[in-house]
């Protein structure tokens, strides 16, 4: 298992697509719980502002919203990677989405003392400026999810150019699995609200209407009160 | 001594390496076979449809396009639910149907100003197998469709998310004709690019013609004739208005 992290964090192509070739069960389970522990882990540092309760859930709700983008997605990226060229088969195309994912669990693991310390220091939630302290949390784990989501991407590019040896089908190959897994990923996310935990609302796993409104039309809301 | 090649001959053109490498299928038309030669090797199906024509095929390439079509459309029918569970695959299917009936002569005649060799027969297989990879990946797109059918109140959210991912999908199948095109010697490609923009076209005003298929209404067709860029507009009205209540 730490080998395998190893092998990950280094991005060696050769011996990452070789084991990615060689698919099969323990591959998928391996990444599931690196996925499952490192994400679980960093979410509990996601939710510890509002409340150890708020922690609690959104450890268990980070790693289900990765789950349930390779889950939703799972067909139209095997078909996307066949379609452009890139000759992976369905069951080597979710590895390698579910070793992208790993790799950015193993990474938020890492920062997860450092968002810690951000937590430590940030103002709490019964301070007077409680608001300051939500925005300084928000933006930091934007910050290191954009980081980590970087990295494990670049390290996805390597192995898509090794495995379809054209740099332009694997950028095309990538360019799509991002395109599709940022569109669902940010509606799942949605859904799966609260993560950090708005100061002003109580603590609950989901919220009551989980699945009224999307996160498109909010954004859409908002750019409208914004500018007209 | 070398001989000429005859006119019974297969047509062979220049090999060219990757996807659309003109190889014969290796074990005839099976539905597993179909759907890996669609997404992996197109080649091999413009081959079988050129070279070694048997109805199979093109029948296995149009049930897959309405199988597609149909429960993609469950899909589409569940963001109203009720009757436009079956309404909605059924005008898709409808719909896509009629599209391929009107548009088919058009694209005979404009495979044939490409200077493509092609009989009516391939092209016929051509537009399916176009329509049925459009199909596969719209059944791809599906759960992301069903989600947020799930999580929107919003018809004109859920049209152009609709439209957006239909987009996708016959942008992908509408460049199997333009492999076709490469692979059986055509000259002048904008002739193809040309019939793609009347094909989307059409399709487009058939689901209108075909409306409502996300909503709901009391008639299954409607009475009064829209062209759809009327018809969007004024959904996109309506649903600003109801966003601004």
């Amino acid at each position: 298992m730490i080998g395998r992290l190893k092998l990950l964090l280094r991005g060696d192509a050769d011996r990452v697509a070789e084991s990615v070739s060689r698919v099969g069960f323990e591959s998928v389970a391996q990444f599931s719980l690196i996925i499952l522990i490192g994400a679980g882990l960093y979410g509990a540092t996601l939710g510890l502002w509002r409340g150890p309760l708020q922690a609690f859930y959104t450890a268990i709700k980070f790693p289900l919203v990765i789950f349930l983008i390779c889950l939703g997605n799972g067909a139209i990226n095997g078909m996307l990677a066949q379609i452009l060229g890139s000759e992976l088969s369905f069951r080597q195309t979710t590895v390698a989405i579910l070793m992208s994912f790993a790799i950015a669990a193993i990474i938020l693991a890492g920062f997860a003392p450092l968002t810690l310390f951000v937590w430590f220091n940030a103002p709490p939630l019964e301070s007077k400026d409680a608001i300051l302290g939500h925005s300084v949390m928000l933006l930091t784990h934007v910050f290191i999810i954009a980081l980590a989501g970087v990295i494990a991407n670049r390290r996805l590019l390597g192995l898509l150019r090794k495995m379809s040896g054209s740099e332009k089908v694997a950028r095309a190959v990538l360019f799509s699995w991002l395109a599709g897994n940022l569109f669902l990923g940010a509606q799942i996310a949605w859904n799966l609200r609260p993560f950090i935990g708005s100061p002003r609302l109580a603590i609950e796993f989901l919220r009551s209407d989980p699945l009224r409104g999307n996160f498109y039309e909010a954004v859409w809301r908002a750019l409208r009160h914004l500018f007209f | 001594m070398n001989t000429s090649p005859t006119q019974s001959q297969a047509y062979k053109p220049a090999p060219i390496p990757g996807r659309f490498a003109f190889e014969p299928m290796p074990e005839g038309a099976s539905p597993p076979l179909v759907i890996e030669a669609l997404l992996k090797y197109p080649g091999r199906i413009i081959h079988e449809l050129q070279n070694n024509w048997r109805a199979a095929l093109p029948l296995w390439l149009l049930s897959l396009a309405l199988l597609g079509m149909l429960a993609y459309g469950v899909v589409v029918g569940s963001f109203s639910g009720g009757t436009q569970l079956w309404i909605a695959p059924a005008k898709i299917a409808m719909g896509t149907t009629l599209s391929i009936l009107i548009c088919l002569p058009s694209l005979y005649i404009f495979t044939c100003l490409s200077g493509i060799e092609a009989q009516m027969r391939t092209v016929t297989g051509m537009l399916f197998a176009a329509v049925g990879l459009g199909a596969l990946l719209l059944i791809g797109f599906a759960p992301i469709a069903w989600i947020f059918s799930q999580s929107t109140d919003s018809v004109a959210f859920m049209a152009a998310l609709h439209i957006g991912l239909w987009a996708i999908g016959i942008m992908f199948g509408l460049r199997l004709l333009e492999g076709m095109g490469h692979l059986l010697g055509g000259s002048a490609r904008n002739h193809l690019k040309l019939w793609s923009v009347i094909f989307i076209v059409v399709s487009l005003q058939m689901m209108t013609t075909l409306r409502p298929i996300v909503g709901t209404s009391d008639r299954f067709l409607p009475t009064e004739k829209k062209f759809f860029l009327t018809h969007w507009a004024e959904t996109l009205r309506m649903s600003q208005q109801k966003n601004d209540r």
